[in-house]
């Protein structure tokens, strides 16, 4: 038996890198320190696997299964390459090679989650850190639309409400307040609940920032809160000596979206006219990020990216996938690290089963099942090694721990296959 | 792989050649005496030949240049190339893919640049975009004086532990050299503040820039680093800064022994005199002035060039000011016990006042500075202009009438008061050659670059241009244009550009310092850096460490320190 | 007047970009140069004649040259692309990007438009017979130059950000608009005769937006100046009453929002700022 400490989950986007795993007959037999998601993560990951690959759902060899899918992508006029979060940077950045070989559109999950903070961005900048700064410095935390409870469960204890840092020692040094429009598990501990009126963040982070620049509100109510409460809120947001605002798909989901994120840029810039203010994007999968950062060094742009004319294109709304999918626009997709049909709209998915699908993942999922060409690879993080980012663009590199089944190789071997037979049939 | 490329006019300064007609012979990737009658022969008759050129600081890789990239699509929307069976599509203006910066600047006669600033816990960020660089050698600065352990150990006074440390860092991060940048004022900025002296106290940890400066520079020595600490001084952008910038320059003058101890980078921003916006003016001759009395100062320019830009730089509350100021959308991303990072779109424009000033620094530097060996050509790409404008700055330099062109474009109060329009120097292909290759590889001590003797890397630059035939002076656009795409560029060996296309990619090496420490010190000192990173960092410090393998093509020199 | 007539060939499937789909470039050409004209399917470059049917002749310049374009074109998008002069008629509902960066001349489209109709405008006119998507006369991502000048007419309804990073022009919404008509606004002016879904004129530095129907509220950035009786577009006076409010305060805004007193009885509360 060995135990391998150090270990960096592959789950989501708090990325936690202590985890520490036992390792006999090359199996994962125990998990100390991950949260639940994590030990599930890691002794669970054999379960609905694929070992062989697929062509319309009779088994063939890989070879058969690569040539498949490289006939389907040379022959494609406008195929779409989605997914990539759950892989790691070095397949990504082959995935983004072969869109730009065969003319296609590539765009990865921020286009369903945080897309609408980097369209913020893009607008309006944002003023952020690494998580450790937070953990240091920052006595007053605010978790706009998120709920790190169930989605990131050891945030708050590593790197928010209850971490330990150099200047702030622990949860009673801190001041945690939850917008929600429920009383999510993450509310109940909070120091102060705004219960907010679904889709009205926009209004009421308006407000605020007007609150902030001593304007006077008009309105009695503001997206369900009394003036004077969001006036009293301005006057702790300003008071502080480093705030932190955590967000979530409550923000970037709700109605606005791109343009709530912009408010919240907005109103954290505007009180770093008075003190120090950051906000940090609760990033979802573990290497979301990374496949941001890779698609924005290769070819400028973060995600949705089209490659028709030979070069990099980019307008969300426009060359996002779920957008091409549902205007039936892609006459064929590759699918990496990621079920799109079981979180996709009805005529979005409706699209996909029309065209040919090659999908690589480790597991049976829902678009698998749709899909013409299987291609199983090894679990990112315990199969297979590669580099990720985590939720605050930190570095990290995920490790092998064990060997993947016989024959199942990583996502990043079999786009270098793919991507090797490409270059011989497309000039 | 034999080449012979003859007859050309060589300038190799560090081998004392000025325009000599003379062959070059290229075997493995090497310069050698001679090669057999198989080489394959280059005709540079009437061609300018010189060293691929050596960047000593541009913002390339890393976090800082990816947010600018993901900050501004529409930088990206107009300048595209599609991809050919060579080269991947290129694309960006200020802030271009990696594969667009490896391309022109190998177009431009470009073979080794260095990456300005990492923060340690994002260079295995840095690293893969270096490693998605093509053609180009590359490295990059760490930085370091507004990180936590250094700012312990300084202030405690442990000098040994603390120059442990850093040697440690470069063995487990990779990089080339010490970069500073705003010492203390960026530890503030954690807090939202700023330091406005070099005496000003860094709460809560007991030190001054000054000292932080003087631990860093004789820490550098103890180390035996190849290249002086990079600094970036405190106050930049703030009128009346030329005033730091000499106090920090004379801040390590007394621990000099004969050689620079100091790199002050992107002077034209810290070189503003004056009270106000309003006041504004040069404080390049006084800079000057002090630089040619003091030989251990190197600096390099910063040069303004009209036009778009992307203001990046570690300076994190410099950034918040510029914000303020612009009203641009603007992007801050700290990084936990080390340092922040921030990015503003910016565009120069020859109307403005304070433009046009700017402007006029960056020349005044150059041309009042005596010792072309210790002032290099940059524009701290993409802060103050892209690389892509070197040859049109360097026709600034060898032409007085191509200045006067542009100063007859400019804000007029701005011209009035400056200094530039007395000042006929102008700079000679050996000059050039100098603060483009020559002294940018000696200052990085990089032995086998930026010359043509025998045992340098072949990397070599051979522009269509006869410095014979041609005045500089009256005929500079000529010089730009041939500057702009070489006729040949040769990287270890190999033709990468022809008649300014790139004719062959593959990927250049990543050189690293491996400075030597011994063992005891550096296990007690990991010892306490192990517990202090539980409580400062969020990372463990195993997966703080970056592979050799991480990098595509490593390249470690080893050090042989002094401790 | 000289008429071209386009027909798609075959039912098109991936997005077809028909940049050069202008009466400048048909211009003095005759049908064999216009069907050679450079199209993209896809990935694949083509020719307007391998994806059209063309018949008819075109005038000497674009003034006098008409582009008449029958049967489905929803995923043909730039048709218009930088157009100075002469007419365009679609006789179906088009694809994105319609008329982006046009200069002057006038397209009409009979039935609906898909996003970005009139990107970056700055002269000329289009109507939208049909309803249209989001983002009418917005630029891309990042840029913050929209409209400049020209007249967009929607006779149904619009999406989302009408008029996004205006900075002249006038846009007409007959039906409703989505959310942010106006947003980033810096001159120009917006009419929205249908119902609005809000915030109007966020971030807006200057320009005018009128509601003529309902609208949820008003936001919190916005003052509440006084009544005023009409809203002026085009030389056209509108009836009101309306509220008028000033904004986006947040950006030192001087926008003008004019919203119908008789539809919005929810916003009466303001009368008590009235002097």
């Amino acid at each position: 038996m060995k135990t391998i400490r150090n270990v960096v989950c592959p789950f989501c986007g708090s990325l936690c890198d202590d985890i520490e795993v036992d390792v006999e007959d090359n199996r994962v037999v125990k998990v100390r320190k991950g949260c639940a998601i994590s030990v599930t993560k890691f002794t669970k990951y054999n379960e609905e696997r694929i070992y062989k690959p697929r062509i319309d759902g009779r088994e063939v060899s890989l070879e058969e299964a690569i040539n498949e899918a490289v006939e389907i992508l040379a022959n494609a006029k406008y195929p779409a390459l989605y997914g990539w979060s759950c892989t790691s940077t070095e397949a990504i950045n082959i995935g983004i090679e072969i869109a730009e070989l065969v003319g296609g559109v590539m765009d990865n999950t921020a286009s369903v989650c945080h897309g609408p903070t980097i369209l913020g961005e893009q607008d309006a900048g944002i003023s952020t850190c690494t998580l450790g700064q937070v953990k240091n410095r920052a006595e007053l935390i605010i978790y706009w639309g998120c709920n790190p409870a169930h989605a990131h469960p050891r945030h708050m204890a590593r790197y928010s409400a209850a971490s330990r840092g150099r200047f702030v020692k622990g949860r009673r040094e801190r001041t945690v307040i939850v917008v929600d429009v429920r009383k999510t598990h993450t509310a109940k501990t909070a120091d102060i609940f705004i219960q907010i009126k679904p889709n009205s963040d926009f209004e009421l982070l308006t407000a605020l920032r007007w609150a902030v620049k001593n304007g006077e509100l008009e309105q009695e109510e503001i997206a369900g809160i009394p003036a004077e409460k969001i006036e009293e809120l301005a006057d702790m947001l300003i008071s502080c000596r480093f705030g932190a605002l955590f967000f979530g798909l409550g923000l970037t989901m709700s109605a606005g979206k791109a343009r709530n994120i912009e408010a919240a840029v907005n109103l954290v810039r505007e009180l770093n006219n008075y003190t120090k203010f950051v906000m940090v994007p609760m990033r979802g999968h573990f290497n979301v990020t990374g496949a941001n950062e890779v698609m924005a060094w290769a070819t400028g742009f973060p995600f949705a990216v089209d490659f028709s004319r030979g070069y990099p294109f980019y307008n969300p709304g426009d060359t996002t996938f779920v957008d091409v999918l549902t205007r039936g626009d892609c006459d064929a997709a590759l699918i990496v690290a990621s079920d799109p049909v079981s979180g996709f709209p009805a005529e979005a998915i409706r699209n996909l089963a029309k065209i040919p699908v090659i999908t690589l993942d480790p597991h049976e999922t829902l678009t698998t099942m749709i899909s013409k060409v299987v291609i199983p690879t090894a679990v990112v993080g315990i199969e297979a090694e590669g580099s990720a980012y985590r939720m605050d663009a930190v570095p990290l590199r995920l490790k092998k721990l064990v060997e993947p089944p016989p024959g199942i190789l990583s996502d990043e071997e079999v786009l270098k296959m793919i991507l090797k037979k490409l270059k011989e049939r497309v000039k | 792989m034999e080449l012979l490329i003859k007859n050309g006019y060589v300038y190799d300064p560090i081998n004392k050649i000025n325009g000599e007609k003379m062959d070059i012979a290229v075997k493995d990737g090497k310069i050698v005496e001679s090669v057999s009658s198989d080489a394959k022969v280059i005709d540079a008759t009437n061609m300018l030949v010189m060293p691929g050129g050596v960047d000593i600081h541009s913002h390339i890789a890393g976090s800082k240049v990816n947010s600018g990239r993901i900050l501004r699509p529409e930088d990206h929307y107009k300048d595209v190339k599609p991809r050919t069976a060579i080269t991947r599509a290129e694309v960006g203006h200020t802030v271009p893919s990696t594969y667009t910066i490896g391309y022109r600047y190998a177009r431009l006669g470009y073979t080794t640049v260095i990456e300005a600033a990492s923060p340690p816990l994002k260079t295995r960020h840095t690293h893969e975009e270096l490693n998605d660089i093509p053609l180009i050698d590359k490295s990059c600065y760490l930085v370091l004086d507004n990180n936590w352990i250094v700012l312990d150990y300084l202030s405690q006074g442990e000098i040994d532990k603390c120059a442990a440390f850093i040697g440690w860092i470069f063995k487990a991060l990779k990089g080339y050299a010490i970069k500073i940048v705003n010492p203390g004022g960026v530890e503030l900025w954690g807090w939202g503040k700023n330091v406005e002296s070099l005496d000003d106290q860094v709460p809560p940890f007991d030190i001054t820039p000054r000292e932080i400066i003087r631990g860093l520079c004789k820490i550098n020595k103890m180390l035996n680093l190849p290249h002086t600490i990079h600094l970036h001084t405190n106050n930049l952008g703030k009128p009346g800064n030329y005033r730091t910038t000499i106090e920090t320059m004379d801040a390590v003058s007394d621990l000099a022994d004969g050689k620079p101890n100091i790199h002050v980078t992107h002077v034209q921003f810290c070189g503003y005199g004056g009270d106000s916006w309003i006041t504004l003016r040069s404080g390049a001759p006084e800079i000057a002035k002090y630089v040619n009395n003091h030989d251990h100062v190197t600096i390099d320019l910063g040069q303004v060039v009209f036009g778009d830009a992307t203001t990046m730089t570690g300076d994190g509350p410099f950034q918040f000011i510029l914000q303020n100021l612009t009203g641009n959308k603007w992007k801050n991303a700290d990084v936990e016990a080390e340092g922040s990072a921030g990015i503003v779109p910016y565009k120069y424009k020859r109307k403005n006042f304070v433009n046009a000033v700017q402007w006029t620094i960056g020349l005044e530097l150059a041309l009042l500075i005596k010792d072309p060996w210790r002032v290099f050509l940059t524009t701290d790409h993409p802060n103050a202009g892209t690389f892509m404008k070197y040859p049109r700055v360097i026709t600034w330099l060898m032409s007085k009438v191509a200045r006067e062109k542009v100063l007859n474009k400019i804000n007029r109060r701005a011209k009035k008061r400056s200094t530039l329009p007395s000042i006929d120097r102008e700079y000679t292909f050996y000059e050039i050659a100098i603060v483009t290759r020559a002294a940018t590889a000696k200052a990085l001590n990089l032995a086998n670059k930026g010359h043509l003797g025998v045992g340098a890397d072949a990397d070599i630059a051979i522009y269509n241009i006869n410095p014979m035939e041609i005045d500089p002076s009256k005929e500079y656009k000529k010089v730009r244009r041939a500057l702009k795409r070489a006729a040949y560029t040769i990287k270890g060996g190999e033709i990468i550009v022809k008649d300014g296309e790139i004719v062959k990619s593959f990927i250049g090496e990543t050189f690293w310092v491996k400075p030597a420490i011994p063992e005891d010190l550096e296990k007690d000192m990991l010892r306490e850096v192990s517990e202090k990173f539980k409580e400062y960092y969020t990372v463990s410090l195993e997966n703080y460490i970056i592979g050799e393998n991480e990098l595509a093509s490593s390249k470690p020199i080893a050090v042989k320190t002094n401790l | 007047m000289g008429e071209i007539t386009l027909k798609p060939k075959v039912t098109f499937k991936v997005p077809i970009i028909a940049e050069t789909i202008t009466p400048d470039n048909f211009a003095g050409k005759p049908i064999e140069e216009i069907e050679k004209l450079e199209m993209w399917e896809g990935n694949r470059k083509t020719t307007l004649g391998d994806l059209f049917e063309a018949a008819g002749s075109s005038g000497e310049a674009p003034a006098d040259t008409k582009i008449i374009i029958e049967g489905d074109v929803r995923k043909v998008r730039r048709i218009g692309y930088k157009m100075t002069d002469g007419q365009i008629l679609i006789k179906g509902a088009v694809g994105m990007y319609l008329g982006e960066k046009m200069e002057g001349g006038k397209i009409i489209v009979e039935g609906d438009a898909d996003s970005w109709v009139g990107a970056g405008m700055k002269g000329g006119q289009i109507e939208i017979k049909g309803n249209a998507g989001d983002y009418v006369g917005a630029p891309y991502r990042g840029d913050t130059k929209g409209m400049k000048k020209g007249t967009i007419i929607i006779h149904g309804n619009a999406g989302n950000e009408v008029g996004c990073w205006m900075r002249g022009g006038t846009i007409i919404v007959k039906g409703n608009a989505g959310l942010f008509p106006g947003i980033h606004m810096k001159k120009g002016t917006i009419l929205v005769e249908g119902d609005c879904a809000g915030r109007c004129g966020a971030m807006m530095k200057g320009g005018k937006i009128a509601i003529l129907g309902y609208v949820p509220s008003v936001l919190p950035s916005f003052t509440f100046e006084e009544i005023k009786k009409s809203f002026k577009v085009k030389g056209e006076k509108i009836k009101g009453p309306f509220y008028l409010f000033t904004g986006d305060l947040n950006e030192n805004g001087a926008g003008k929002l004019y919203v119908s007193i008789e539809k919005n009885k929810h916003l009466q509360f303001y009368e008590k700022y009235l002097e």
